[in-house]
């Protein structure tokens, strides 16, 4: 996956050309950002000899660059969009560990709420994980794979060789001049398209993930799952809207993790070299639990994203083993968002079968009595309103749904 | 409104701000009724206000007190079924979604939210509350919202107040940030709103 996406481009501009502090300094800060210096060899969980893979900043530019990305992280600790719900931290945090070993204590992993599937490595270890990456991995392969694959490029290195790469062009600081005014995770993420790792660094942490992947005991097939996800979601969200589907195209996330098919073959090709004994665990059960929470506010984010086909593949997907309340309530959801009239039909037939068990989320009556209302079922529309009232009296928006009601 | 907002402060920044006529602010006097949106919605401010020149939309127009990231007030004005709140910037890739004369109020402010959520590209938006209000003498809806634009992480919050008056979508939202500015400037826009009034449409 991409690295780094807050990295601000006027200051790695103006690190090029000024001063970088002394190599004491350098030090006062990593610690500071919780960055360990690296131990002398720790013994692996297998009791095999474990060499960590915590780099340290080699030259006066790296360390510029290091004390740059630490200031982003401190920025991003405070940041509103960090999600802290201990428990999805936890859990997300014992899978990294899970698949890569004992340096996960060394790296932090930060929840980022946005709808959007992605995760970013930085250089200093600051791994984000979009929010939006949850409805679309399946199971904990999945999540571990996407994990893994970050890891990959922090382990190898990936970020110093292309930091390198990119001193040695000219015109890279003027570049980055004329970005560094745009601030932000989404805006900066324009940067990708210089930023991103080389096919070749992208393919040698698609293999190394696999190779993690296998030793943790997870089904090593999952990471080409996840793009086969992607590239259908990405054709479902061009097909409702008319338009050609990016997954081919440049920019975006498919322009730094093209989902090819040359990739996915490449991948495939991978995990047949891999022995077939052993453990493959997905870990599904496991993975929805851990999410339970906090699923419905991700859904909700994804289904004011205004992209109906790719939620509705989206949504489809997830109901690969049968529709559950929380799915057709999702469903209802979107298709009353649209508001078509023929959507407002399908509404209600989705929040009909939502509310048929007693443990629906408590908004699919609101929601049918909102979609019955605007399909001119005003007295159906009207029970349902007050049932949703009666089960959730103190409701934002009780004096509202209350003059609809007719209460 | 927020995008607006964001423009004006990148292209302020690069010291574009002078380059054209569309970011400059035009006195609206107090005690002059005013047509604002392009529409027939009209406005009686009860103190001097800042028109801002470039518009979130054909059909919307922001004010200021103190400069849009402060206090933004936007009217919306007989937006039409089928149309989106503001200029649909990424039509392609990131579409808004649009208003329809179906919509109830619960679902004008979900269409609200949405709008910002793609716009701005954030997940922090909430409609915090929405209650039946009266507006330019018509019956409409009053609702109150949260939300933070990324990469910039200040606190907002906002009210909004409108009707569906003729099949259209009249609505004035006012957004300032949560530290000093929302509770130093809401009463201002309050006055704002209840001055609103449907005329014979300016052409």
């Amino acid at each position: 996956m991409t690295f780094l996406r807050c990295v601000n481009g006027a200051v790695i501009a103006s690190l090029l050309c000024t001063a970088s502090p002394p190599p004491l300094m350098a030090q006062s800060q990593e610690s500071a950002s919780g960055v360990e210096q690296p131990s002398a060899t720790p013994a692996g969980a297998d009791g095999a000899t474990y060499q960590s893979a915590i780099y340290t900043p080699q030259d006066k530019d790296e360390r510029g660059l290091w004390m740059e990305v630490d200031e982003q992280e401190r920025k991003l600790k405070n940041s509103n969009f960090v999600i802290h719900d201990p428990a999805l931290n936890a859990y997300v945090h014992d899978v990294f560990c899970r698949t890569v070993g004992p340096d996960c204590n060394a790296l932090r992993l930060y929840i980022v709420r946005t709808p959007y599937f992605n995760a970013t490595t930085a250089p200093n270890g600051m791994i984000q994980v979009w929010s939006g990456l949850f409805l679309r991995t399946r199971d904990e392969a999945q999540l571990a794979a996407v994990l893994a694959h970050e890891y990959v490029h922090y382990r190898d290195h990936h970020f110093i060789k292309l930091w390198r790469d990119l001193k040695s062009k000219s015109g890279a600081a003027a570049f980055f001049g004329v970005f560094g005014i745009i601030g932000g995770l989404i805006a900066l993420a324009q940067l990708s398209s210089v930023f991103s790792f080389s096919r070749d660094m992208e393919a040698s942490a698609d293999a190394g993930s696999v190779e993690l992947l296998v030793k943790a005991g997870y089904d090593p097939m999952a990471a080409s799952r996840v793009w086969e996800q992607i590239r259908a979601e990405a054709d479902a969200t061009a097909a409702a809207r008319n338009v050609a589907s990016r997954k081919d195209k440049t920019g975006g996330m498919f322009a730094t993790h093209p989902p090819t098919a040359e990739r996915m073959a490449m991948l495939k090709a991978l995990v047949a070299k891999v022995p077939t004994t052993g453990p493959k665990m997905l870990r599904r059960a496991e993975y929805r639990a851990a999410l339970g929470p906090l699923w419905a506010a991700f859904i909700d984010d994804q289904i004011k994203r205004n992209d109906f086909g790719g939620t509705e593949f989206l949504i489809g997907f997830l109901a690969n083993e049968g529709w559950t309340s929380d799915l057709n309530y999702a469903r209802g959801e979107l298709y009353r968002s649209r508001g078509r009239p023929a959507d407002m039909t399908a509404a209600v037939g989705f929040y009909r079968q939502a509310t048929a068990d007693q443990a629906a989320p408590v908004e699919a009556w609101r929601g049918l009595g909102l979609s019955l209302l605007r399909s001119g079922a005003q007295a159906d529309g009207q029970a349902a309103l007050k049932i949703y009232l009666a089960r959730k009296p103190d409701a934002s928006d009780k004096a509202m749904i209350a003059m609809l009601a007719g209460v | 409104m927020a995008r607006l907002r964001t423009v004006s402060i990148i292209l302020a920044t690069i010291g574009l701000a002078g380059a054209g006529p569309t970011l400059a602010a035009k006195l609206m006097p107090k005690g002059k009724q005013t047509f604002v949106a392009k529409s027939a919605l009209m406005i009686t401010p009860a103190v001097d206000w800042n028109r801002i020149g470039a518009r979130p939309g054909r059909n919307a127009e922001s004010w200021t007190l103190d400069g849009l990231s402060l206090n933004d007030v936007t009217f919306y004005g007989g937006i039409a079924n089928d149309t989106t709140l503001f200029r649909d910037a990424k039509k392609k890739t990131e579409p808004l979604p649009r208003f329809s004369t179906t919509m109830l109020a619960p679902d004008i402010a979900q269409l609200f939210e949405s709008s910002y959520r793609v716009s701005v590209g954030t997940s922090l938006m909430s409609i915090d509350s929405i209650e039946p209000a009266v507006f330019a003498g018509q019956p409409g809806f009053r609702f109150a919202y949260s939300f933070v634009v990324q990469g910039e992480e200040v606190r907002r919050k906002g009210e909004a107040t409108g009707a569906v008056i003729g099949g259209k979508l009249y609505l004035i939202t006012f957004e300032a940030p949560v530290i000093h500015y929302f509770d130093a400037t809401v009463a201002r826009y309050r006055e704002l709103a209840a001055s609103a009034a449907i005329g014979t449409v300016k052409r």
